[in-house]
């Protein structure tokens, strides 16, 4: 991962850090990411970022599920080894649902933690360092790309004089 | 969200900050255990030793060391079996279900609850495990390739089951992970050094909060409940066509799959109840699971106690109308025949007792719910045990009928299951956060639109 | 906030015009194709059920919601309210069942040497079939009323008290409604069987009615705003009930399969004769009621945004609406009217006759009152809900 030069902009709520964010997006500075102990409601909306689609992805993957166990339990009870069970038909479509079901479930959530973890990068990983630590506790944190730290600062510090924040830094 | 002020608090407590949230929610998990929890690990843990020797003995020397005979082929083990399914089935309720409902209430309440869903399937799934006769041949059940050139039969709900049982343990166990990350980034980060800072650290998999995480990990805990509702749905039914793809009398009915899932969240919630009402007090939590979330759960009990008293109606009443004798006889003998008993003790525990649900008072009283959760776990015991053992011990063929009498060996398993769950969720209660803190902070806000966590406020409320 | 629907006599005259027309158009099929009386009183019992369904489900809707203090609904509230007023109408129309009632039932004749129909006189009796007639819609009347009453009553004043009430008669309807629409669907569909049983067939014709009352509501929120009115219900309500028709949609489908699976699997000639007579004399029939009840729900309905738009969502409750219209005629049709059993002139004109009463009862109700309850407690909650 690239270190970039961040400005640090901390708050305790989650009310002064949305009218913050909407102030330097209005101002154009560029926000490297946004961190907060809880999905906060509107920050999607205020940074504009676009609908995920991991739902997306589930549903192929659960698609590819339902084909692959509806299509093989198909193949195994005509073509690979037909037995009369109980009188039933050897392509009993009824009795292959329950399972097409399972599997297209399975495939469906695990893809879509799969795709989680992927785009998000997450990974174990002992050497993980936070920005700040009480981040997962209470404090909510912009961080500002500063390509030449010392006028983005003052140029921050001005913005958000009104806002009730903790440090910038 | 602009929330009418009819409605009661989900959070407690004076104007709690969300610093205070975390404090309340980890340190009764990262002190020291009281001595309470070492009684309560004591008997649990006694109680999974002897169910464990109780395995082994099983393995060691056979199925015949249970009570099962040629009519009577599935009594106690299968009534524990989707005893244990069932009441994991109200964890996925309240995680997926109710999040889809968005009941914002469920936050405090669904970390435990999905946590006792994971260990409820583990208890089930040993079944599967130890009653085959030859344990050494399970992979048998697993359709892989083989030189015998087999596959299994798939048309068979046993197998189904196989499938369900398996989606089920993963997708709970993806879902209650998932929502644990956040919070393993918690402790993580209030853990300031030494081997456990290292384990959580590892187990947090770098989460930092960052918005676009937070986004993508919402969407993916509701397309999960998206996806775990039906899938719990299909489970509970998948268990319930064990039986009713039978044609043997009182098992055959239509209603078999909606009627087991309703006793599945009923037994699945009374099982929260019980959990729940000892473990606020203990760790004081009561500000987060409050007086009215033991109400809403009990009027989710009430619905479902209700809904599976309107199953048993009609499935006398059907009993009569198809004027099927062995239909007929089914009915009468689980009334009058040798297992009246059992019967009663289905009827009283499961209709009569939750029928009181609906008197305000005893709704609202932690005593009464406590007892009344435990009274219907029993019940819904027995309501697996009636509908198993006395459609098998008395079916078509009279020159068939007998008897069903249990083993020391099979009660140990049963006791030895209960021992497993309240050991592992006991180890739960100290290793992991018993509430989602992440979810909890999400909903402080709710309703109070003024609220303001500063430093400062957070000093005077002190 | 203040609105309130205005009935006009366009519409008025325009339904009751169709009305007419259907009824004279429905005699001149009837007189051409000689249908014979099963298949004439098989319609009239499909419709009232349907019709009947729709109130009782949007009853259901209200109950539900109201028993569980979901806030979200209140500003739909009228609706649903306005749908249930149909019942007095219905339960006239379904005690004329009484004439054709020899055409319908097997069971009513007293001279089969039937033995298993013999075992069932004790509850397959006229008498007694029409004292439950009775009391089902006695019962469902007069909770609906009560209902509606304290939902009126909180609209004058604000005392909390009717607020409590509307809750416990919502209760006292799930109640009743869960033990007799249970009873009533043996009653009048199950019995045209007269040796046919399934337990869960009750459960199966609930999940129907809810899933079209649903369709229904929605298709009259996308009426009332082309008509310009319910500018506050936003894309946030209209998302609640796309998920809703979505969910419920797969939940009759999950009971679909589970009858369906059940009686193939145990492959009992009791049983079975049911689903035989159906998948092989009117096979894509069969095909098609699963199809339209299903696929076009679950892929009309899964994505984020297209249960946002109310124009997508009609156009998919419209079809759900005709698709469980075609499950009713599944269970109704083939079992009263066996090979006489069609989709022709007839069954078009009498819906047609029975839908356009159905919109002008309940239209006339909406524009009797305010198109939002007032002084309801959740209503500020609703109409500033966000999903």
């Amino acid at each position: 991962m690239r270190k970039r030069n961040n400005i640090i902009i901390s708050f305790d709520d989650e009310v002064p850090l949305l009218q913050a964010v909407k102030i330097l997006r209005e101002s154009k500075e560029i926000i490297t990411d946004v961190l907060s102990p809880f999905p906060v409601h509107g920050l999607d909306e205020a940074l504009s970022i676009k609908r995920s689609r991991i739902p997306v992805v589930g549903f192929i993957f659960g698609a590819l599920g339902a084909i692959l166990a509806f299509g093989f339990q198909a193949w195994v009870f005509t073509v690979s080894y037909p037995l009369i069970i109980g009188g039933k038909p050897f392509f009993s479509v009824p009795t292959f649902i329950p399972i097409t079901f399972e599997v297209t479930v399975l495939f469906a959530g695990l893809s879509m933690v799969a795709a989680l973890l992927i785009r998000s990068r997450l990974k174990p990983d002992i050497s993980f360092k936070p920005v700040d630590e009480r981040i997962t506790d209470d404090r909510f944190v912009i961080l500002v790309d500063a390509a030449d730290e010392k006028t983005t600062l003052n140029r921050v510090k001005s913005l958000l004089s009104g806002i009730h924040t903790l440090e910038i830094r | 969200m602009l929330q009418s002020p009819l409605r009661t608090p989900l959070i407690e407590g004076n104007r709690k900050t969300y610093r205070r949230i975390t404090s309340d929610i980890l340190n009764p998990m990262m002190n020291k255990a009281g001595k309470f929890w070492y009684m309560g690990m004591t008997i649990a843990g006694l109680a999974m030793l002897f169910g464990v020797f109780m395995i082994f003995w099983t393995v060691w020397q056979g199925i015949g060391t249970w009570g099962e005979n040629r009519t009577v082929g599935w009594a106690f083990e299968i009534t524990t079996f989707v005893w244990w399914i069932g009441i994991g089935h109200a964890g996925t309720f309240i995680s997926a279900i109710l999040l889809l409902f968005r009941q914002k209430w469920r936050n405090s309440i669904n970390r435990s609850a999905e946590a006792m869903t994971i260990f409820a399937v583990i208890c089930a799934a040993l079944f599967p495990l130890i009653h085959l006769g030859r344990p050494l041949l399970t992979f048998f059940i697993f359709p892989y390739p083989n030189t015998r050139g087999l596959w299994v039969n798939f048309n068979s709900p046993l197998v189904w089951d196989v499938f369900a049982i398996s989606t089920y343990f993963t997708i709970s166990l993806v879902f209650w992970y998932v929502g644990l990350i956040p919070d393993i980034g918690t402790l993580r980060d209030k853990i300031k050094k030494g081997l456990k800072k290292n384990i959580y650290n590892f187990l947090s998999f770098g989460w930092k909060g960052s918005a676009k995480d937070w986004h993508r990990h919402e969407i993916t805990s509701i397309m999960l409940a998206a996806i775990a509702t039906p899938l719990v749905l299909s489970v509970h039914s998948i268990v319930s066509m064990d039986f009713a793809s039978s044609i043997v009398p009182g098992w055959h009915t239509t209603i078999f799959p909606p009627y087991f899932v309703a006793g599945a969240i009923f037994s699945g919630f009374a099982m929260v109840q019980t959990l729940l009402i000892i473990t606020r007090k203990a760790m004081g939590l009561e500000d987060f699971i409050t007086k009215s979330h033991v109400e809403n759960m009990n009027k989710i009990l009430i619905a479902t106690g209700s809904i599976v008293a309107l199953a048993y109606m009609t499935e006398m009443f059907m009993a009569w109308y198809s004027g099927v004798e062995y239909e007929h006889y089914a009915f009468m003998n689980r009334a009058t025949g040798p297992y009246w008993w059992a019967y009663m003790i289905m009827i009283g525990c499961n209709v009569v007792s939750s029928q009181l649900l609906w008197i305000k008072k005893l709704r609202k009283s932690l005593v009464f719910t406590f007892f009344l959760s435990i009274v219907i776990n029993i019940g819904m015991w027995f309501e697996r045990f009636v509908i198993i053992v006395t459609s098998l011990h008395r079916d078509y063929l009279t020159s068939s009928w007998t008897m069903y009498k249990p083993t020391i060996v099979e009660f140990g398993l049963l006791i030895g299951t209960l021992g497993i769950f309240f050991t592992a969720f006991l180890l739960f209660i100290r290793i992991f956060p018993v509430i989602s803190i992440s979810e909890v902070k999400s909903i402080l806000k709710t309703g109070d639109k003024n609220q303001h966590n500063t430093e400062l406020n957070h000093e005077k409320t002190e | 906030m203040d609105e309130q629907f205005d009935f006009k006599k366009k519409y008025r005259n325009i339904l009751l015009i169709l009305i007419t027309g259907g009824i004279l158009v429905s005699l001149a099929a009837i007189l051409i194709s000689k249908p014979g009386a099963s298949r004439i009183w098989a319609n009239v019992l499909l419709n009232n059920q349907y019709f009947m369904g729709l109130s009782l489900g949007a009853a259901f809707f209200l109950a539900v919601h109201r028993v569980s203090q979901s806030g979200w609904h209140t500003v739909l509230q009228r609706l649903p309210d306005a749908m249930t007023t149909f019942l007095p109408v219905a339960f006239v129309l379904m005690l004329l069942i009484y004439f054709g009632i020899h055409n319908l039932y097997r069971w009513t004749d007293n001279n089969l040497s039937d033995k298993v129909i013999e075992g069932k006189k004790a509850w397959l009796n006229i008498p007694f079939f029409f004292i439950r007639l009775v009391v089902y819609f006695t019962g469902w009347i007069v909770l609906t009323r009560m209902m509606r009453k304290n939902s009126g009553a909180l609209m004058t004043s604000s005392d909390l008290k009717y607020h409590n009430r509307k809750i416990l008669f919502a209760g006292l309807f799930l109640v009743f409604y869960g033990i007799t629409v249970s009873a009533s669907s043996w009653d009048w569909i199950m019995s045209l069987d007269a040796h046919w049983y399934s337990t869960l067939f009750g459960w199966y014709v609930l999940i129907g009615m809810f899933v079209t009352s649903l369709a229904f509501i929605t298709l009259l929120i996308w009426l009332l705003k082309r008509l310009g009115y319910l500018k506050y219900v936003r894309a946030d309500h209209v998302h609640d009930m796309a998920i809703l028709i979505f969910a419920f949609s797969i939940f009759w489908t999950y009971q679909w399969f589970a009858q369906y699976e059940l009686i193939w699997y145990g492959h009992l000639p009791e049983e079975t004769s049911y689903y035989i007579t159906r998948v092989h004399h009117f096979k894509v029939i069969f095909f098609i009621n699963l199809g339209v009840n299903f696929i076009v729900p679950f892929f009309g309905l899964i994505t984020f945004n297209s249960k946002r738009q109310i124009g997508w969502v009609a156009i998919i409750a419209a079809i759900v609406l005709i698709g469980h219209w075609i499950d009713y005629w599944l269970m109704i049709m083939p079992a009263a009217a066996g090979d006489k059993a069609g989709i022709g002139l007839l069954e078009i004109c009498m819906t047609l006759v029975y839908g356009c009463l159905f919109i002008f009862i309940v239209l006339r109700s909406l524009s009797t009152g305010p198109l939002v309850v007032k002084n309801d407690p959740y209503l500020e909650e609703s109409l500033n809900y966000e999903s």
